[in-house]
């Protein structure tokens, strides 16, 4: 019996051990077996708030109410709603020891109190010292500059091979758009031609306007001109040119009097500017002699009287020239410029259709920006300004490179031009930094 | 027997009952402590995977994956790809065959598709390799837009237009956002539907408290000649999301309508079929007229309609094979395709979108979760091309233990 009775206080035993045992292991809840990752949840969030530097203007205006409230409302969207938050922003200052201070500016809440949370830190620094991608927007005298990219459906291009004057014009627009308040896409002929007759498309000014072509060596021609019943016929054809068979040259001596009247700046991004016109519809039995339709060749007497043009000259039917000066070189201020606007062509480009530097005189015109090192006695890349009197009125930006286009130069001769600016770093200015720290905690499981 | 040994017999018999009842109950308590361990390390291992997904490159637009990356390799952080992901296979939608290949669906609408040939994807055994994971986890990557556009046209079939629209976030109403909006008219009474242009097209509106917004276009008026495709960004404080809108065809019923299906990214182009052929049908569908035209975003979140470029841009599309139009859509450009077709009655508009978000459209990659014991879940916040996503992944282990209890 006496064994029976240790063997039940060992039985008794273990059963207090587990007993014990069990009451001292607590099973976590399964949101601790396989928590939400808090800590990196709110910082993609504070991230996502920020991709626009609305968090970071925000923290800076604690005590402008509509910013806090909206930053309120986008948090209280973009979490699920079984979350609850508390976004702090904190002023970094600096103690007499050197330690940094964090103080307590601003806070946003919709709980008490966060139990069982995490928090992630995002730090802010003013716009006044950081380095943004929103840049100055382009503007002559105070007045912003539209930006209009030929991108005509009805028109095809010549020297641009491998792309499309399409893919062209969404390529540039993706560079420029950003630095000009209003960018429109010139869809087809018929919205160039309103253009041409001063007629604002979508809003867009059509003084000071930068006109980007991105047909290479061909410029589109609206019906209007192009074809005999045209109302503009007489100002795009010249019937007596070229031995009695006819031009549209006369088109482009009209582009350069538009030019000139509107304060345009016209841009060529490869080889010979204004050496064909283009209009699949109008001229759809003419072809460039290399079988592309819709083409008519105008050779160099385009060049030389869209200058008569622009120049306010009489028009008359003269040739004109470019020079071959082979591999040229991006100026060291172009390539500066270059880290300015991360904008990264090569610096060694081939010119085969660069303008003589001798148009400047010519013409009335001035050199405002050089894309190369000029090679005498050739400009391969340049932006013209005409001289009328004292002040400029009209631009001609001609890009001599030989096919195929690189329009990331296009794109980088504009900027350079304008030099529109960006806002520098400055990170160790006092009181220009500030901490955001958004706590997240889960509510009704998780 | 003495009493001495049935005290022995006694005593041994409880003993060894008791030891085998206290094995059982400590065991117990060990596996559920075992198990703690093993789902913590699943949910640790999903986190550090789903960053690993979308803080690495590796799925290019062409050619083999070097990883099961989907980060955009022009950005940084958590900024995801929009044309890595179009070559995902899509886990919840029925795969559509057309002309002896299969593509992958991922459809909102009857109007508005992402179909991918099966032979450009990246399927799941392929992912599971590239991860590394092969026969040690499985997993489910879903993509959700953060931001809810939902657009409903508020007039009737004739007179001006005017479309309401309701913006929420995943928590609450999207309240007082701008939204961006484009109306793009179609005529249709034309060799081939004709993209208007018209003034006041474009334009921004603040969604009130609610999150809702109207708009009413009073210099457009519906009338069967007519119809229109309708694209809106919502956005407040880096939260973005997009909807759109077409009038569904009229009159509803057995009309042919053009599907778009992608032929690989590589090449860039876009097959317009008749939707008579998805699937194949005895009867042949009506010839439809089709032109086309794409919209972008630009960094300002302002809309724009802009030219494909592409020979093929307008044309007819007539059921059976051969007949298929195809075009370019040029560059890497994220936008929208817009498609517009009409023949004698049968018109419509359909969008696809050219890149993964561009019309927010979600999607669910990966096994399925189902009957495995445990599932741990973790949640990122991304961009893809400025739209607002949450990307959310689902891994298990498939090592074959069970859960005690």
């Amino acid at each position: 019996m006496m064994r029976t009775v240790e063997v039940l206080l060992v039985i008794f035993l273990l059963g207090a051990v587990y007993v014990t045992t069990s009451s001292y292991i607590n099973l976590p809840s399964p949101s601790s077996v396989s928590p939400v990752d808090l800590n990196q949840l709110a910082y993609t969030t504070l991230q996502e708030l920020d991709s626009r530097y609305d968090l970071s203007s925000a923290a800076f205006q604690t005590n402008n109410l509509t910013a806090w409230g909206n930053l309120q409302i986008a948090l209280a969207a973009s979490l699920p709603p079984n979350m609850v938050y508390n976004l702090t922003v904190y002023n970094v200052n600096t103690a007499s020891n050197g330690a940094p201070l964090y103080s307590s500016v601003a806070s946003i809440s919709n709980a008490a109190n966060l139990v069982s949370s995490d928090a992630s830190s995002y730090l802010e620094a003013s716009s006044n010292v950081t380095y943004i991608s929103t840049p100055q927007q382009i503007s002559t005298n105070g007045v912003p500059v539209t930006l209009y990219i030929l991108d005509c459906s009805d028109t095809n291009g010549w020297w641009t091979t491998g792309y499309t004057p399409s893919s062209l014009a969404q390529t540039v627009y993706s560079l420029l758009s950003p630095y000009f308040k209003t960018t429109i896409m010139v869809q087809n002929t018929s919205q160039l031609n309103q253009l041409l007759n001063g007629q604002s498309l979508q809003g867009g000014s059509v003084n000071n306007a930068v006109i980007i072509n991105t047909c290479g060596e061909a410029v589109p021609i609206p019906t209007n001109f192009s074809s005999s019943s045209g109302l503009n016929y007489t100002q795009g054809w010249d019937p007596l040119a070229n031995g009695g068979q006819g031009s549209y040259a006369m088109y482009d001596y009209t582009l350069g009097k538009i030019t000139q009247l509107y304060n345009w700046t016209w841009v060529s991004i490869v080889g010979y500017p204004f050496y064909y016109v283009t209009n699949t519809g109008s001229l759809s039995n003419s072809q460039n002699n290399f079988g592309i339709y819709g083409m008519n060749m105008v050779e160099g007497y385009g060049l030389s009287a869209f200058l008569e043009g622009l120049d306010n000259q009489p028009y008359s039917y003269t040739g004109s020239s470019t020079g071959s000066p082979g591999v040229v070189y991006l100026t060291s201020q172009v390539q500066s410029l270059c880290n300015y606007y991360g904008l990264y062509p090569s610096i060694s480009q081939t010119s085969t259709r660069a303008l003589p530097a001798s148009i400047t005189t010519q013409y009335n015109l001035v050199v405002t920006n050089s894309l190369f090192s000029t090679t005498s006695p050739y400009n391969p890349g340049a932006v013209y300004r005409h001289l009328n009197g004292t002040n400029y009125q009209g631009g001609f930006f001609a890009l001599g490179m030989a096919r195929i286009p690189d329009i990331r130069l296009a794109a980088l001769g504009i900027l350079c031009d304008y030099q529109p600016a960006r806002y520098g770093s400055l990170y160790t200015a006092a009181g220009s930094n500030r901490l955001v720290v958004l706590q997240l905690g889960i509510v009704g499981g998780g | 027997m003495s009493g001495v040994s049935i005290d022995h017999l006694v005593s041994i018999v409880v003993l060894f009952v008791a030891v085998l009842l206290f094995i059982g109950l400590f065991n117990q308590t060990l596996s559920v402590g075992v198990d703690y361990q093993r789902n913590t390390s699943t949910a640790k291992e999903c986190g550090d995977l789903l960053d690993t997904m979308l803080l690495t490159t590796g799925i290019p637009p062409q050619g083999a994956p070097n990883a099961f990356g989907l980060q955009d390799p022009l950005l940084t952080q958590y900024q995801l790809s929009p044309f890595s992901l179009m070559r995902l296979d899509s886990s919840t939608e029925t795969p559509v065959s057309y002309q002896g290949l299969t593509y992958s669906a991922i459809t909102t609408s009857p109007h508005n598709y992402l179909l991918y040939p099966y032979t450009d994807m990246i399927n799941y055994s392929t992912a599971l390799a590239l991860l590394g994971i092969n026969g040690t986890y499985g997993f489910q990557l879903s993509l959700t837009p953060t931001v809810n556009v939902s657009i409903a046209q508020t007039s009737p079939s004739t007179g001006p237009l005017s479309l309401s629209m309701h913006v929420t976030g995943t928590g609450f109403p999207l309240a007082y956002a701008d939204v961006n909006y484009l109306l793009i008219p179609v005529l249709l009474n034309t060799n081939y539907p004709d993209f208007e242009t018209i003034a006041n097209q474009t334009g921004t509106v603040e969604t009130n408290s609610v999150g809702s917004a109207s708009i009413a276009f009073s210099n457009f008026s519906l009338n069967p000649n007519w119809t229109y495709a309708f694209v809106a960004y919502a956005y407040l404080d880096g939260i973005t999301g997009i909807g759109y809108y077409e009038p569904q065809s009229s009159p509803v019923g057995n009309q042919s309508s053009i599907v778009p299906f992608l032929d690989p990214l590589s090449t860039k182009d876009v097959t317009l079929a008749n939707s008579y052929d998805v699937p194949p049908t005895s009867t042949k569908g009506n010839i439809l007229y089709y032109n086309t035209t794409f919209i972008l975003e630009s960094q300002n979140y302002a809309i724009q309609e802009t030219l494909l470029g592409s020979s093929n841009s307008s044309g007819s599309v007539t059921s059976g094979t051969g007949n298929s139009p195809i075009i370019s859509m040029g560059s890497y450009t994220p936008g929208i395709l817009v498609i517009a077709y009409d023949n004698s009655g049968n018109s419509g508009v359909v969008m696809m979108p050219w890149g993964f978000s561009s019309l927010g459209f979600s999607m669910t990659f990966g096994g399925t979760p189902l009957n495995h014991g445990w599932v741990a879940t973790d949640l990122r916040q991304v961009q893809i091309n400025g739209v607002s996503y949450q990307a959310k992944l689902s891994l298990w282990s498939v090592q074959g233990y069970q859960e005690s209890g």
